[in-house]
């Protein structure tokens, strides 16, 4: 079972890595690569949603996060846009750092209230100071990667293509080595007993704020690239829309196997952009998102389902004790 | 030194904004203590409420009637919507272990489909609606207009009225019953589905009333909603889930605050400020200021 996922993993890699081949024209090719970005993205949401089970709905905002930081730090600062990606990963982390102090302490629906509540906090910072930001029109003009003796705006964005691929590659490989190991296991075992886990001396603040962190660093990484490939960094990330379009991305490819949304990501996004070109249908195509979300949630519970139903028996919250469904 | 003058601006501009938090809040708190559910979806059913008034009262592009008309006839379209919210993306889950984490997916999948079909409907060019009282009035040394004077004396009147209904009446006792205990509740005959509905009914109302009061005073954009609902989110953790009393005097503490924080620091600042106020209270208080430890 396990070899059999990880040949499917190189077998996908292999065919990734092969694809520019085949697929020449730019446009394709800007596909794939906003198909890899939002796989980074989704897949270390799973880390921190997935197998910690923390409700952490700041994800996107660790995201902007990355994209501003790297957006700001390259273009009014200078910095290389190179290590400005990577100075994208550490201000996200930092972010997670900052809401990981109230929620690391506090229980099932608080934790999603102070996460979301600090993502429209980012925003509001954002829109705010436009002086630096850019405000609701975004920071245009972002410089872009460069390399001696090789002009990324050329190839038909064959050089994006591998560096979005290799941060996903890298992005996978740490993802999947840290869940398996004993840093992985606890995190785990704090989702599925609390009590039980604590019990056993994991420190549940401790590893909950590095799982956060963790989580977060890829996705700032994500944005930093998203940043200086788009060479635009506008508010729109942190919109609703895109939020639930990512994590029905991580609900849609079963959470708690990295894998899963990776591969939900390949496909909803390239069913988006297909939507997104159907006359009428650029706003309207988030109203199909989020109708697949609530059917998949309905009769698709295979994903994020089941994965939490096996966490109950520890504690039950008053939220779950509901009266059976009547009909 | 602050001047008198300065109070009274404060303690104005903090009443309405107070007045609208605790219109909003209620709504929320309402339907997470007797469903157990966060719905994110309150800040849009808000919006749609303005929309819903400005397409009744428009004279060019809608059907003209009076504001009052308009405010009067949302009423029933908001229930509509809330009772079919509820049972589209609400009702599939009951029962299920992971409701709370399900439903706050379920209602987010709401908020982007209601939020763009708003755009779709109405288009994203600026409106407002008639106020339904004209003019100024100054009071405390600040001059407000009348709409604003209404919506600070309208709160406490409806939110009365709310309490009254919880308090008293037949339905409103088994809400109340419903959320302390839904299996008791259910077993002494109580309908559970039908106040369920009812409660997600009542709190859409009072989110689409907030919208056509406001909209008056500021402009309907899609987004009308969203800082309302993240307001309204940071007060029920300050004032802690569950607690009507406590979620209407985190309102208004946080109207006023806010309203402090906008004359002194100015209006860029002040959300974040409150934010790391929040963050304060948190790591004191993880139940919030007024909760109750819940387990």
């Amino acid at each position: 079972m396990k070899l059999d996922r990880s040949l499917i993993a190189l077998a996908a890699l292999a065919v990734a890595l092969m694809l520019p081949l085949v697929i020449e024209d730019s446009y394709s090719r800007h596909i794939l690569i906003i198909v890899f970005i939002y796989a980074i993205v989704a897949a270390s949401w799973d880390l921190s949603l997935g197998y910690a089970g923390v409700f952490n709905f700041a994800h996107m905002a660790f995201f902007g996060v990355g994209v501003y930081a790297t957006a700001m730090t390259a273009k009014l600062l200078g910095v290389d846009p190179w290590f400005a990606m990577l100075l994208g990963g550490v201000a996200a982390a930092a972010a997670a750092a900052l809401v990981a102090l109230p929620v690391v302490r506090l229980q099932g629906i608080y934790v999603v209230l102070v996460t979301f509540a600090f993502s429209q906090l980012i925003l509001q910072v954002v829109i705010s100071q436009s002086d630096l930001t850019g405000g609701t029109q975004g920071l245009v003009r972002v410089p872009t990667l460069e390399l001696p003796g090789y002009n990324f705006l050329r190839d038909y964005k064959l050089g994006y293509y591998y560096v979005a691929l290799g941060l996903l590659v890298i992005t996978t490989i740490c993802l999947r080595a840290l869940v398996r190991s004993d840093f992985g296991m606890s995190i785990q075992a704090l989702r599925d007993n609390e009590d039980y886990g604590v019990a056993r001396g994991i420190p549940i603040a401790w590893q909950r704020l590095k799982v956060l962190v963790f989580s977060a660093f890829f996705a700032g990484v994500a944005g930093g690239f998203y940043a200086v490939y788009l060479r635009v960094a506008s508010p729109e990330v942190f919109s609703f829309a895109t939020s639930s379009l990512v994590l029905s991305m991580v609900l849609v490819g079963g959470v708690s196997t990295i894998y899963g949304p990776i591969l939900a990501a390949v496909v909803l996004t390239i069913a988006s952009e297909a939507l997104a070109n159907i006359d009428g249908l650029a706003e309207g195509r988030f109203m199909l998102v989020a109708v697949a979300m609530i059917v998949g949630l309905r009769y698709l519970p295979g994903g994020l389902i089941s994965a939490f139903t096996r966490t109950g028996r520890g504690r039950v919250s008053p939220a779950q004790v509901m009266p059976p469904k009547t009909e | 030194m602050m001047t008198a003058e300065a109070l009274g601006t404060i303690l104005v501009s903090g009443l309405v904004l107070g007045s609208i938090y605790a219109l909003m809040a209620s709504g929320l708190s309402l339907v997470w203590s007797t469903l157990g559910i966060f719905n994110f979806a309150h800040g849009t059913l808000m919006t749609l409420g303005a929309y819903v008034a400005w397409s009744l009262t428009d004279n060019a592009a809608g059907l003209g009637l009076s504001p009052i008309a308009g405010l009067l006839l949302t009423i029933p379209i908001m229930v509509l919507v809330g009772a079919a919210m509820e049972w589209l993306v609400v009702r599939p889950f009951y029962g299920h272990r992971a409701m709370m984490l399900i439903t706050v997916m379920t209602t987010l999948a709401a908020t982007v489909f209601i939020g763009k079909g708003i755009q779709l409907i109405w288009g994203a060019r600026l409106k407002q609606l008639e106020p339904l009282v004209a003019g100024k009035i100054t009071i405390l040394g600040t001059t407000i207009s009348a709409q604003e004077l209404l919506i600070i004396l309208l709160a406490p009147v409806l939110l009365a009225a709310l309490w009254a209904f919880l308090r008293w009446s037949a339905t409103g006792r088994g809400i109340r019953a419903v959320g302390q205990n839904p299996y008791a509740a259910k077993l002494i005959g109580i309908n559970v589905p039908r106040l369920f509905i009812i409660t997600f009914a009542l709190s859409a109302t009072l989110a689409g009333l907030t919208g056509v009061l406001i909209s008056s005073v500021r402009l309907i954009t899609p987004m009308l909603g969203d800082e309302p609902l993240i307001k309204a989110l940071i007060i029920v953790i300050f004032g802690g889930l569950g607690s009507l009393a406590g979620t209407i005097w985190a309102a208004y503490l946080i109207g006023i605050a806010e309203a402090f924080l906008i004359y002194t620091i100015g209006i860029y600042w002040a959300p974040s400020l409150i934010f790391i106020l929040l963050i304060l209270v948190l790591l004191l208080r993880p139940q919030g200021l007024f909760g109750k430890v819940v387990r």
